[in-house]
């Protein structure tokens, strides 16, 4: 399948995942007792961690920040999920090359995934990116300082849920290996 | 300019992740100051569509607790009536009396202060700082900013983006918005949401002295510009003295499950620009 069009069916994809079922789910039934605030995941960022290895940065930044506009103008968050995506689609050039072994313009063609980096990898490079996503996310939109705790426990809780999902998405959206069969 | 170009070109993309940033936080800004932007919201057609067609699907579901739900206002609908027909019987005999002495009662014209209208709840959210629900009705049936919405139990919010045929919901759960309130004719304050629990709310401005049961109820007051008077807001579950300014916090359970939202009435206040204009006009004064 082309490029651009897997890309594009993955956008719509995610996006009404995250929209239409993941935003509605609110994790209450254990968070109702104690004072723990109420989160969701957020599996959107997925989009830009999963967009092939030699696209350049000025179409990270501009689909970072399209996928962000459009989660946000289906939650009325207004700018918050759009500031987060930027962030993540800057850093994630620096925090590839960091992790892969070789040079990125050698990886031609294949795109971020457990397969082409191995789990370990993969795992740490989305786990990285998705924790600054979830933190600068919830900071802007708390806007204070006063309850840095909160901030923080929405941003673990959340980001422990999202790898989860992210999980949960790989395994069932990557193409399995079968020739051993 | 050979320079310039060049560096442009070395930091183009820094260039283009700052713009974007600033962009975001100029966005971001906007809905915290002025009255926000309707493209990105979701009161937009596309995404007020979508929430339509997932709405129409999930809709069956929730008939069940939406019957109950309407079950319970009728019965205290019908208890209201039985209320006010007992006190017409009372009245009509008192205005006999008093026609016969003067005619005092003539200079008040009676009028429908609040119009209300009904619409379903597309969406919903309870997990954010600032909630917000969109309902399938907007400025085509009449809907506008700054109307009161009020579900079957008690207060949900007020009319935030309106767009033709959607509007979206800023909801008592939020740090933007505080209802004034009344404690049993006795004590007057706000309730304000502390961002935990979607089902606590908080009354603050209510002074130490006053005696707060576990159980009582806190209802809208008139000073209101947005609400109707006498909506129920929620039950009182805990008091806590706050030492530095002799008030007290006073915890509500909300009358309004924002979790499980179906149906909600728009309220319109005809009185409501009149009523700005004399305030406004007395403050320039």
């Amino acid at each position: 399948m082309n490029v651009y069009l897997k890309n594009i069916l993955r956008f719509c994809i995610i996006v009404s995942l995250q929209v239409l079922i993941l935003n509605k789910i609110t994790l209450r039934w254990w968070s109702e007792p104690s004072g723990f605030p109420v989160f969701i995941p957020y599996i959107y960022p997925l989009f830009i961690l999963l967009l092939p290895f030699e696209t350049p940065v000025w179409a990270l930044l501009v689909s970072g920040f399209v996928l962000g506009a459009t989660v946000d103008s289906f939650g009325n968050t207004a700018g918050m999920h759009a500031c987060a995506t930027v962030l993540i689609a800057y850093l994630r050039t620096n925090v590839l090359s960091a992790l892969l072994p070789r040079n990125l313009s050698e990886y031609s063609g294949l795109q971020p995934s457990t397969k082409n980096m191995g789990w370990m990898p993969f795992l740490v490079y989305s786990a990285f990116l998705i924790i600054l996503h979830h933190l600068l996310f919830f900071s802007v939109e708390l806007w204070n300082l006063s309850n840095i705790g909160q901030l923080l426990l929405k941003t673990a809780a959340s980001a422990a849920t999202s790898m989860l999902f992210i999980i949960v998405y790989l395994l069932l959206f990557t193409k399995q290996d079968n020739s051993r069969f | 300019m050979r320079n310039f170009i060049f560096f442009i070109r070395r930091f183009f993309n820094l260039i283009l992740f700052l713009t974007l940033e600033v962009m975001c936080i100029v966005m971001i800004e906007r809905t915290n100051t002025l009255q926000g932007n309707d493209i990105v919201s979701s009161a937009n057609a596309v995404s007020g569509l979508v929430y339509k067609k997932q709405n129409d699907v999930v809709y069956y579901f929730g008939l069940r607790r939406m019957n109950d739900s309407l079950q319970n206002e009728n019965a205290r609908l019908r208890q209201i009536i039985e209320q006010y027909r007992s006190l017409d019987t009372l009245s009509d005999s008192l205005v006999k009396t008093k026609t016969q002495v003067g005619d005092t009662a003539k200079h008040i014209v009676r009028y429908a202060e609040y119009v209300y209208r009904t619409a379903r709840v597309i969406n919903n959210s309870v997990n954010a700082t600032d909630n917000f629900i969109t309902i399938n009705r907007g400025s085509r049936h009449g809907i506008g900013k700054n109307m009161a919405v009020l579900s079957g139990s008690g207060v949900v919010g007020r009319v935030e983006h309106v767009s033709a045929n959607y509007s979206s919901i800023l909801s008592v759960l939020s740090a933007k918005q505080r209802v004034s309130a009344r404690l049993k004719n006795i004590a007057n304050g706000f309730v304000v949401w502390e961002g935990k629990n979607p089902r606590v709310l908080t009354m603050i401005d209510v002074p130490q002295q006053v005696e707060v049961k576990k159980g009582d109820s806190v209802f809208t007051n008139s000073y209101s510009l947005y609400f109707p008077p006498e909506v129920l807001i929620g039950t009182v579950i805990k008091t806590e003295p706050i030492k530095k300014n002799a008030m007290q916090h006073i915890y509500l359970k909300s009358s309004t499950d924002f979790a499980n939202l179906q149906y909600v009435y728009v309220v319109e206040n005809k009185m409501r620009q009149e009523k700005t204009q004399l305030e406004d006009s007395s403050i320039k004064k």
